[in-house]
């Protein structure tokens, strides 16, 4: 890594209301070298668990230039098991190095047996597994001292069993817990289309004060046959219009909140996902100026 | 057990699993005639998800077989050893010896003991912070009791020795650029990995330094260490080791 150029600056750890994108280890050096004009940077703190080394070094230095969130992956909120309190206390131990400004976790489990499946599989939605995600919730706040956002999940399949909308457990399980919420506009659009869900009955119930970030991303299209397709949130490319037109319509809806160009997948240069950002930003900028004109 | 903690066992033992997924499983799954292939989509992620990261950790592996067989092997290995943890940054520490077990990989008896150089490449990287043996330490040691010291290696050190010429076969892979042809004829070699700053460091060391390392890091004093390694090989002079390496990094400490 480039020592060469030591920061000068001490970022503060609010996550300002701007475009921010998800941090890669591919973009380390262009970052530190260019010091991008970007509002902020979103990490998986699993991916900075390990016990030293580069990925840390380099987190330090590119925290002291700009904000942060945590995205954490691990949890597993929706697991049966009990929570990993060695898990917690890594996580607590980022959270106080490198204060982060938001951090959030998925409405989902990953964690059945004594391994991991590292994909975000989708809950039963009943009263049980609701009281077992606002525990689980309780504890990781608890243990942060920090309130964190639950984010709504792409799905491909729902369980029978399920009896509560999507839409009102996640409220439920933030209100109760005293989370808040991630918005992930692109996951909206894709379980809203793999399970046939209106998407303005799925967002009319999230009140707007809940949501405290909103990520985009691209999802991929499978073919089934019988003419119909299930939608892949793979992350693996730039944000499709449709997506792009619901986050307009959302932002409208529930205010400028910070937003997450997330890519985890066939991983452009920079320079190509800046411009990414840059349409969020100016998504972003064009609505505050809409609701300024509209309070006036 | 809850009938949460049932199906989502259940689910997990499908993921893994190359087979049909039980009627109880695919019963619980909403059916629009299309819930088998719904739930596979989870099956590929699993698959997929853990094989890339197992490729992220074995680029040389992957172009000494090819994409095909290496897709074929993470597949395998993935279902045989599921992650055990909440991160995936280690995922992959029993490859090495997975492949010594396959035997359609008996014609390449050297990929195991190159799986081992990348697996220690990782675990030296994400290895937590040290110091590093200076000058200082070393002068404080009077000649005479220099012998009977512990002198301890770098704690990311990592030691491989192979009957193959698997440094060679690594170092050749490190660009897709290469068609350079590596004799087996070469013979064995021994590898040290370490990462005494933020760079890890891959070398060849003598027979004698190896063993001499390897003992030091059992904890033996110097001259014990010396007496094996000359032992395996005659050639070894510690003379010209420590000028070379006392203080490059490769060592952490010196205990009288």
């Amino acid at each position: 890594m480039n020592d060469a150029i030591p920061s000068l600056r001490s970022a503060s750890a609010l996550v300002p209301s701007r475009a921010g994108a998800g941090l890669k280890a591919v973009h380390y050096q262009d970052i530190i070298d260019n010091q991008p004009d970007i509002g902020w940077f979103e990490i998986h703190p699993e991916n900075y668990m390990g016990r030293g080394g580069a990925p840390l070094r380099y987190l330090e230095r590119i925290r002291s230039d700009y904000p942060i969130s945590m995205h954490s992956v691990g949890t597993s909120l929706g697991s049966h098991q009990p929570l990993d309190t060695k898990h917690l206390d890594d996580l607590k131990y980022l959270v106080d190095r490198f204060q982060p400004g938001l951090i959030s976790e998925h409405l989902s489990w990953s964690h059945g047996y004594e391994w991991f499946t590292h994909d975000l599989i989708p809950l039963v939605y009943t009263q049980a597994s609701l009281d077992l995600v606002v525990d689980h919730i309780q504890q990781v706040q608890d243990r942060l001292q920090r309130q964190i956002l639950i984010e709504n999940p792409s799905s491909y399949l729902q369980f029978k069993q399920s009896d509560i909308p999507e839409q009102h457990f996640l409220v439920e399980a933030a209100k109760r817990s005293g989370a808040g919420l991630l918005l992930d506009v692109n996951n909206v659009y894709v379980s809203c289309s793999n399970h046939q869900w209106d998407i303005e009955e799925y967002l009319a119930p999230i009140p707007a004060e809940l949501v405290g970030e909103i990520h985009l991303a691209g999802h991929a299209v499978q073919a089934l046959g019988n003419e119909q397709v299930l939608l892949i949130d793979d992350h693996g490319s730039p944000v499709c219009t449709a997506v792009w037109e619901l986050y307009r319509n959302c932002i409208d809806r529930i205010g400028t909140v910070p937003t997450l160009i997330e890519r985890d997948s066939n991983i452009p240069d920079f320079a190509t996902l800046y411009n990414e950002v840059q349409y969020a930003e100016y998504y972003l900028r064009q609505s505050k100026e809409v609701n300024r004109v509209s309070t006036c | 057990m809850s009938q949460l903690a049932e199906l989502q066992q259940a689910f997990c033992d499908a993921l893994r699993s190359p087979e049909m997924p039980t009627d109880a499983l695919l019963d619980a799954i909403v059916d629009d005639g299309l819930n088998l292939q719904r739930f596979n989509v989870y099956r590929n992620n699993f698959i997929v998800l853990n094989g890339d990261a197992l490729a992220d950790m074995y680029p040389v592996i992957k172009r000494l077989v090819g994409d095909e067989a290496f897709r074929v092997l993470a597949t395998a290995y993935v279902r045989s050893h599921p992650p055990q943890a909440r991160t995936l940054l280690l995922y992959g520490d029993q490859f090495p010896a997975f492949l010594a077990s396959i035997p359609e990989l008996v014609e390449l008896p050297y990929l195991a003991d190159v799986a081992r150089i990348e697996f220690a490449w990782t675990e030296a990287y994400h290895a937590q912070e040290h110091p590093v043996l200076t000058e200082d330490q070393v002068s404080s040691i009077t000649a005479d009791a220099f012998g009977q010291c512990q002198l301890l290696p770098h704690p990311t050190l990592h030691c491989i020795g192979s009957d193959y010429p698997i440094y060679s076969i690594w170092q050749a892979n490190q660009s897709c650029e290469t068609d350079e042809l590596i004799s087996l004829d070469q013979g064995e070699s021994y590898v040290i990995v370490l990462r005494p700053e933020i760079d890890v460091e891959v070398s060849t060391v003598s027979q004698g330094a190896f063993h001499f390392l390897k003992q030091l890091q059992s904890g033996a004093i110097i001259e014990a260490a010396y007496e094996v390694a000359i032992e395996q090989d005659s050639t070894f002079d510690l003379g010209v080791f420590l000028t070379q390496h006392l203080l490059d990094g490769t060592f952490f400490q010196i205990n009288s």
